[in-house]
């Protein structure tokens, strides 16, 4: 199982983004979501969304072994053992295996809680096989 | 502050200094947010008689509770100043992600007051705030300017820019964001330019704590489950507030050649199907929102592209002007966001300009050479430009608005300069249509929509009908609507997609701790109501029901052609509309508020 | 005799004019506009007529099994 875009479903509201936060780390901040959309504006005008597709590159590249696997089956980041390495970052193909030692004391990624998809008015996510 | 970013940022541009001071709860108690901050702080701090292009008028920035967080459409935020264009209050509503960013940035208000002697931009980076030379931005097009801004800082950075046409100081100049969205009315934008303040570059990265984290995630997607429930949300999502161009062209609601009827023989071209089918490329939506309604556009003819054109600049640079061609449309739209004017007053302005050129009042002297006639595109793209730029003897003349151009020029075209207070009237035509004409009469900026909305509840009733329900239907939305904006959320949602308003009271006690109902929340709409309407007549010598008389197009002149052919509201229903709404109101003979109602309002105090 | 029928499936508050329901069969045969007079529907407070999910005007002909969506706009803009 994993989180699905069609980018060029995404309108930009960001909505995605504060579900996410507010699910792993209990903040309405969209700068903590573990999902990204890139905004190319003025020209050509479309969306493009990055989502976790749960390769597990990620989990690989992880020294500590922070990067686990929960009961849905998709890689998420234990905080707890985390050490702020970086080693996962510039691994993941998507580029969203995130940190940001302003914003939290760990790297954290999607973790295919699904909120997204919950918010996402014109359905450009979805959760599949 | 639970819910709120916690501080009120004040910039002095005369001195330089920037200054952060908690924001008082008793602030977010009474006034709540947005539209509520701005009034008061307009009131209590901009003095009576302040020229509205000086150092002493303030611009009052606001965000609002449901700003930034998990609700269907929370991008809204307020911009309330003495405006210049009618020099009374005004208020715009800005969409897209800056009021989200204000509250990551720990901010509910930032008040820009004096005048910075040269060109800055205001930067705000989380605590990093200070003003930067903008010298090298001046003159340039609000959209470029928020591609160099973002290019510098990056795309996290949320900018806010004025165009040529605030830095000119056009009375309805406007301020741009996120490439299509705009804080648009009332001149703000000139305000801005006053102040020389060519932009607001802002970047916050904390959260905003709430009271109670579990109901507040319950009741937030609730909201956004009601949302993709909806019935229409598809339709409403494919073609924006488009979805009635062919209907209000049907019903004598779409404005014609300067509201001279209310039906257009080339509607068909400026459909919202038509738009889809031709230039829409990406349903773009503001923060949060469920149902995008930006429509992001492809001219091919022209080799741009723009976020719009929506319903009002379809209405009001489309068939107000006898122009049957969507491709021109936007890119008129594209021209009036880039050079920062707002589309509604232009659109109003250049109508009036072609019929006193269809009239010889005006003739290619007075316009500068330019065959200003119904129709023509070119000269359409060109006013817009000189207006921007205040250019030539044409420019000068309209960048005043219709009201002041009129008494200007004279020659009976102050009897069709359609305005309210001063503003040019937005895109419904009220031939016959009683309650809306109401709403355009008392709409506290001026002849604008956005407070009370009535089209259908008019034909339901009965259009032409002047009954006290029709009002009592006015004055209700006109205390609900607003709250919105208030709130620092979109209103589109319940408006639109017909969503229960109930839902937003649980996400709203989680969020800031305080317990309201819809009748709390209207009563402080009906707080404000008053109080914008005390500002008015603390502003204008001899303020009174004379300042809501609609434009005699609306009692004079039935449309030749369309709908609503030899269909025409009478001058005593207008009196009666004014009668029965003042009651209701329990406003004097003369509009305005009596004390016992101030008192009911717990509006005492006040200087007037 | 077979009578030629469409679905008509009201927006919001339009479901007043069909007793509430969610949906409801209608004589095909005849236009859009005919339909709502006949149910009640005042003509003029639709907006959009959506017929299998494609805008068409109030005058179209209803065809045997077409699903009529109508909207109005009440709350506006």
């Amino acid at each position: 199982m994993r989180l699905y875009a069609h980018s060029s479903k995404c309108s930009g509201c960001r909505a995605c983004l504060v579900a996410c936060s507010l699910n792993l780390f209990q903040e309405s901040n969209p700068k903590k979501a573990a999902l990204n959309l890139i905004a190319y504006f003025p020209t050509p005008g479309v969306y493009e969304m990055k989502v976790c597709t749960q390769c597990g590159d990620c989990a690989e590249a992880c020294p500590t072994g922070a990067i686990k696997l929960n009961k849905r089956g998709a890689y998420y980041v234990d905080f707890a053992e985390c050490n702020l390495c970086e080693a996962c970052v510039p691994v993941c193909p998507e580029k969203v295996m995130y940190v940001r030692t302003g914003l939290a004391d760990s790297a954290w990624k999607c973790n295919l809680c699904g909120d997204c998809v919950d918010v996402c008015g014109t359905s450009a996510l979805w959760i599949a096989s | 502050m639970n819910g709120y970013g916690g501080s009120i940022l004040r910039v002095n541009l005369t001195t330089g200094q920037i200054t952060k001071q908690p924001t008082p709860p008793e602030l977010g108690r009474d006034f709540i947010g947005g539209r509520g901050f701005g009034v008061y702080f307009l009131f209590k701090e901009v003095p009576k008689g302040a020229d509205p292009l000086g150092p002493e008028n303030k611009l009052i920035i606001s965000s609002g509770p449901f700003s930034g967080m998990l609700i269907p459409g929370a991008g809204k935020c307020d911009w309330t100043t003495k405006s210049p264009l009618t020099g009374g209050y005004a208020d715009a509503s800005m969409g897209g992600h800056f009021t989200a960013e204000m509250k990551y940035a720990g901010i509910d208000t930032i008040i820009l007051e004096g005048a910075s002697p040269k060109p800055v931009y205001l930067f705000i980076d989380d605590q990093k705030i200070q003003l930067v030379d903008a010298s090298p931005l001046w003159g340039k097009g609000a959209l470029a300017v928020e591609k160099e801004l973002k290019d510098r800082y990056g795309e996290e950075y949320q900018i806010a820019a004025i165009g040529p046409g605030g830095e000119n100081l056009v009375l309805y100049a406007c301020i741009n964001h996120d490439y299509g969205r705009q804080a648009g009315r009332g001149g703000v934008g000139a305000v801005m330019g006053s102040k020389k303040v060519k932009a607001i570059v802002l970047h916050g990265t904390r959260s905003v704590p709430v009271v109670d984290l579990k109901g507040y995630r319950k009741a937030g997607m609730a909201l956004y489950l009601a949302c993709k429930e909806s019935e229409g949300l598809a339709e409403w999502t494919r073609y924006g507030t488009t979805i009635v161009t062919n209907w209000c062209d049907e019903v004598g609601a779409l404005p014609t050649r300067n509201f001279s009827a209310g039906s257009f023989e080339g509607g068909p071209n400026i459909y919202g199907q038509t738009m889809r089918k031709e230039i829409v490329i990406t349903d773009k939506g503001c923060f949060g929102c469920p149902s995008p309604c930006g429509k992001y556009s492809s001219m091919k003819r022209y080799n741009t592209m723009v976020e719009g054109p929506e319903y009002e600049t379809i209405g009001m640079i489309g068939s107000n002007l006898g122009i049957a061609d969507i491709q021109a449309v936007a890119e008129a739209n594209r021209l009036c966001d880039d050079l920062g004017i707002d589309t509604i007053s232009a659109g109003g302005c250049i109508a009036w300009a072609m019929e006193c050129y269809a009239k010889g009042i005006l003739t290619r002297v007075d316009t500068d050479g330019l065959e200003l006639k119904f129709g023509n595109i070119e000269a359409t793209f060109e006013a817009i430009h000189k207006i921007a730029h205040r250019e030539g003897k044409l420019g000068n003349l309209l960048a005043e608005g219709t009201k002041r151009a009129a008494n200007k020029i004279g020659q009976g075209s102050e009897k069709f300069a359609i305005q309210v207070k001063g503003m040019e009237q937005s895109a419904y035509a009220t031939h016959n249509a009683t309650a809306m004409l109401l709403a355009y009469m008392t709409c506290d900026v001026g002849a604008h929509h956005n407070r009370s909305w009535a089209i259908t509840y008019d034909l339901q009733v009965g259009r032409d009908k002047v009954v006290p329900e029709k009002v009592a239907r006015i004055i209700w939305l006109q205390n609900f609507r607003p709250m919105f904006d208030v709130l620092g959320s979109c209103r589109l949602q319940w408006v639109e997609l017909g969503i229960d308003r109930d839902l937003y009271l649980p996400a709203l006690e989680a969020i800031t701790g305080i317990h309201r109902t819809w009748e709390d929340l209207e009563a402080v709409g009906d707080r404000i109501w008053n109080l914008t309407r005390l500002f008015w007549a603390r502003e204008n010598e001899g303020f009174g029901r004379e300042w809501d008389l609609p434009s005699p197009r609306f009692y004079e002149e039935p449309p030749q052609t369309g709908a609503t052919a030899g269909q025409i509201t009478t001058f005593q229903d207008v009196q009666r509309l004014l009668d029965m709404y003042y009651e209701q109101r329990g406003w004097d003979n003369n509009g305005l508020p009596t004390p016992t109602t101030l008192e009911k309002l717990g509006i005492t105090a006040i200087a007037v | 005799m077979n009578v030629m029928s469409a679905i008509l499936k009201p927006y919001g508050i339009l479901k007043t004019y069909i007793d509430g329901e969610k949906e409801k069969a209608v004589e095909a045969g005849r236009t859009v506009r005919q339909m709502m007079v006949d149910l009640g529907i005042p003509p003029e407070i639709v907006a959009l007529v959506l017929v299998n999910d494609e805008p068409k005007p109030k005058d179209y002909i209803l065809q045997d099994g077409d699903i009529v969506k109508l909207l109005a706009v009440i709350g506006g803009g």
